[in-house]
């Protein structure tokens, strides 16, 4: 078997990076989703007619049964908290010295729902089903992004 | 009739931390050289066919698998790689005995997590780029909103996740393979520091290093060769959804019809009374009780119930992870199913050492392909 080193200033590394960069087309129902957020500050839903399964974000396909999808429907970005998380560390690894609440939302009228953060709020005050709504950037902000919504907030 | 199909030889490199003494292919030729010896094969003679399998950011290389075959002893030889969890290519080593492409077959998992200077940040690069990524969150977020929901779809508490920590930590202390061994209280779990709520930092299972390899063989083979069968009863593996916004929170759909796959094929009908004991995957605390339950080896909302009278316990009626689990031994990236199905293996050829179950024939082992994945695989192993 292996000789093993004893000595710890014999061990040899070499270091390396790998610059990634990429563009991720967000496609023909990603176009709709982020065009509404952009434009109306709303959230967009389609349907299976095949399953009646309902998408949040819409997609062209549906995962189920492999119908195209239809009847792309504007929806008010309310909904209630599906499941909340306080995160205490940052992509590092390091601990953040203010904790981030995330939460999935699933929107009101739709079968599916946002992950996202939670603002205005503390920590021990959500629970799942409080009732939120997104809060948007400014239109002049907005980008069609997922960031075009800044947090979502409970509904007074 | 198809071949029966067996694990005939095992083996695996140091478990370690970290391993800076050696390289990912060293690591890789000492488990292999192992589980050859295990076996009694000569690899540049009679295995027919390699399977790695691994994930090229993982490695820092692309195209990874062209730098597999060398230090497994199949240069010239067919070898692929499969990104995903050693079960998977486990029940490819058992298809390709099957249909007679080949007899004898190598299959091997590594983790070199130390490695790694920036972790998180290549799984973050697994989430979804335009709908998740954005966030910029530590990619641990995501098990703590599936626990947080977990906990209130069953009704299971964070007390009793942190029994899952101190069972499988302290399993681990008698499993000289674990890193993690530790004799904790439930108030020690719940004490440390608070990391993504409801979990804490001792909820969640920490990296190790390490390298197994195992050696498949044909029925017709596995008799003339040296290492004790173990038999292939069952596998399936399934992915549920890789969008956060349809997939379901609190239960682990994926692992569910992972094994009504391998249960079909092995012939089993009610999990507890049918198998002995598990490894199934713990790489979060609450991960172990959403499994089992997601296995049917008890009703959803009762896996906790089971490990507080003690029947998921080393010496209750179905012992789950008396190996320590990833908890106790370290997360080894995608080696973990293989690992589980080491110690399914050591324990029904009796080799298990003080961790030795009494009079088991039949187990489970069960892997989850970590955050932000819904892929599952099952894998039913069985004495002669
Ligand atoms: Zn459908």
């Amino acid at each position: 078997m292996l000789e093993r080193i004893t000595n710890p200033e014999e061990v040899r590394t070499w270091s390396g990076a790998v610059p990634i960069e990429h563009v991720y087309t967000v496609g023909v129902a990603g176009e709709v989703f982020f065009r509404a957020i952009k434009d109306r500050g709303r959230l967009v839903a389609c349907v299976c007619p095949d399953c009646g399964t309902d998408y949040l974000p819409p997609r062209l396909y549906c995962e189920r049964c492999f119908a195209k999808t239809a009847d792309y429907r504007d929806l008010e970005a309310r909904g209630t908290v599906h499941t909340f998380t306080v995160a205490h560390f940052d992509l590092d690894g390091r601990r953040l010295a203010t904790p981030e609440l995330y939460a999935f939302v699933r929107i009101n009228g739709s079968g599916g729902g946002i992950v996202h953060r939670l603002g205005e709020v503390a920590a021990s005050d959500v629970y799942i089903g409080m009732e939120v709504e997104a809060v948007f950037l400014p239109p002049a902000r907005r980008t069609g992004s997922i960031l075009d919504i800044a947090y979502f907030k409970p509904v007074v | 009739m198809p071949e029966r199909v067996a694990i005939v030889g095992v083996g695996h490199s140091d478990i370690r931390s970290i391993t800076p003494g050696v390289s990912y292919k060293e690591l890789m030729f000492e488990a292999a050289t192992r589980a050859y010896e295990d076996a009694g094969v000569n690899p540049r003679r009679d295995v027919d066919s390699f399977i790695s399998v691994s994930e090229d950011f993982w490695e820092g290389t692309s195209i990874f698998d062209e730098y597999v075959p060398d230090q497994l002893g199949g240069a010239l030889r067919p070898v692929h790689t499969v990104t995903g969890d050693g079960i998977q290519a486990l029940g490819c080593a058992a298809m390709l005995i099957r249909t007679g492409r080949a007899r004898i077959v190598a299959v091997e998992g590594h983790s070199k997590h130390s490695d790694m200077r920036t972790p998180y940040h290549i799984q973050e690069f697994a989430f979804d780029p335009i709908f998740n990524r954005p966030l910029g969150a530590h990619p641990h977020y995501l098990a703590g909103l599936e626990m947080n929901r977990y906990l209130f779809e069953t009704g299971t508490t964070r007390e009793q996740c942190a029994m899952v920590v101190r069972k499988n930590r302290s399993c681990a202390i008698s499993n000289p393979r674990a890193v993690y061994g530790a004799r904790l209280s439930v108030e020690d779990v719940l004490a440390s520091p608070p990391a993504f709520y409801p979990l804490t930092e001792l909820d969640i299972a920490r990296p190790a290093d390490g390298c197994f390899v195992m050696v498949v063989a044909a029925e017709s083979v596995a008799g003339d060769l040296a290492g004790e069968p173990v038999w292939i009863a069952g596998y399936g593996w399934c992915t549920e959804t890789p969008s956060l916004e349809s997939r379901e929170w609190g239960e682990a759909v994926y692992a569910r019809l992972a094994a009504q796959q391998a249960y079909r094929m092995a012939g089993i009908t009610d999990p507890f009374r049918d198998l002995d004991f598990a490894e199934v995957d713990d790489s979060f605390s609450y991960k172990e009780l959403q499994h089992l339950e997601a296995l049917r080896v008890c009703r959803p909302g009762e896996a906790a119930d089971m490990l507080e009278d003690g029947v998921t316990g080393p010496d209750g009626d179905f012992p789950v992870n008396v190996s320590g689990g990833s908890l106790g031994v370290g997360h080894l990236l995608e080696a973990t199913g293989l690992h589980r199905v080491y110690e399914v293996v050591l324990q029904l050829r009796g080799q298990a050492g003080s961790s030795q179950l009494a009079g088991v024939e039949r187990g489970l082992a069960q892997s989850w392909r970590n955050l932000p994945t819904t892929t599952g695989c099952v894998i039913i192993l069985e004495k002669g």
